[in-house]
């Protein structure tokens, strides 16, 4: 009778014991990933220069002087000088340059105008803008920061009262 | 002489009678087969590839690769692979994978899934699931899992901006790592 107790507790105890044991799956996702540096070039309004009409913080921005003249009232942030035939209006323009996954000290930036302008005659940072070849605001362009390159035209006195003047500037950072 | 033709006759037709009764017996057999089963209860767990995310390789198994290729801030990504955030430290990228959990025998409804890193985490890199950021301790990801259906996961890798050698990642060369997973009946 003892025997047959023992063994029924035994029974139960392993009943409960295989309850107790949680059902379990497991698997394994083995994950892989290339990592490349890269950089990236965004326009932002500067404080002392015309703010940007759209586009801020991207890399597809639109600069608007509105009206100029070589001598009548100019808006904020334009910076004017004239010749004897020609007036130059100016804005500061910020370009960021940001990096990441590289050891790159400083980049190149240069520009090129879109379009053939044979009137007006386009500046980046002070360098001369034409759309035949790029040409090389800075070589030295600072990682991580707002740097000032102003937009300039300058128009010809020749030009007649309400000619539009509009192209498109192309910048490339490539990282040194 | 009447009576003995329909003796033979009898005779005859009862000779007929057993023939046909032992050919009938010679096309006929039965038997019984008493077959036993033990019904096992079990739940298993496997990868499927998330229509949103990266194919995975080996899917519907549980053991399954995932490659995000070529990963960047700035740049293009694979298909499956999207950027939530980038930020001056770090950016994120992402992709989803399915889990599936099936059980059978078992009274559970639903299962806890755990996760945990095989090694530790590569320089320059965190990786997360379900915004759980992993380790090589087990860390669980849902505690309500629903069994038999593919149930959807984000995985993100959290990769810091610095350069190689001062704190970011190798660049250039693929980086592999293990998480392991369990699923465990409520």
């Amino acid at each position: 009778m003892k025997k047959v107790m023992l063994l029924t507790i035994f029974a139960a105890l392993m009943l409960i014991s295989s309850a107790a044991v949680a059902q379990t799956a497991t698997g394994t996702l083995t994950v892989t990933a290339t990592v490349n540096g890269s950089i990236q070039l965004v326009f932002n309004s500067d404080a002392a220069g015309v703010a940007l009409s759209s586009g801020a913080g991207t890399n597809t921005a639109t600069l608007a002087f509105g009206n100029v003249s070589a001598f009548g009232a100019i808006s904020a942030g334009i910076v004017r000088s004239t010749t004897a035939t020609t007036f130059t209006v100016s804005s500061a323009v910020d370009v960021l340059v940001s990096k990441t996954n590289s050891a790159s000290a400083n980049y190149t930036l240069k520009a090129q105008l879109g379009a053939a302008d044979a009137v007006n005659t386009w500046q980046v940072g002070g360098t001369t803008v034409t759309n035949a070849a790029q040409s090389t605001v800075t070589a030295t362009g600072a990682y991580a920061a707002n740097s000032n390159f102003p937009v300039a035209i300058t128009v010809p006195f020749t030009t007649a009262s309400g000619t539009l003047i509009s192209n498109t500037i192309n910048y490339t950072a490539t990282a040194n | 002489m009447l009576s003995k033709h329909k003796t033979i006759r009898v005779l005859a037709m009862m000779a007929l009678l057993l023939a046909a009764a032992s050919a009938v017996a010679q096309t006929t057999a039965t038997g019984v087969i008493n077959g036993t089963l033990v019904n096992k209860n079990g739940i298993s767990l496997q990868f499927d590839t998330d229509p949103a995310g990266v194919t995975l390789g080996a899917a519907g198994t549980n053991a399954a690769t995932a490659n995000f290729g070529i990963v960047s801030a700035f740049g293009p990504l694979s298909a499956g692979v999207t950027r939530p955030s980038v930020t001056a430290a770090s950016y994120t990228v992402r992709t989803i994978f399915d889990v599936q959990v099936i059980q059978g025998g078992l009274n559970s409804t639903t299962y806890t899934l755990a996760a945990n890193l095989a090694a530790a985490a590569p320089t320059g890199f965190n990786y997360k699931v379900d915004a759980v950021t992993l380790t090589t301790a087990s860390q669980t990801l849902q505690t309500n899992g629903a069994y038999s259906t593919a149930v959807p996961h984000n995985l993100d890798l959290v990769i810091s901006t610095a350069a190689p050698g001062a704190g970011g990642p190798a660049v250039g060369t693929p980086i592999t790592t293990t998480i392991n997973f369990t699923a465990t009946a409520n």
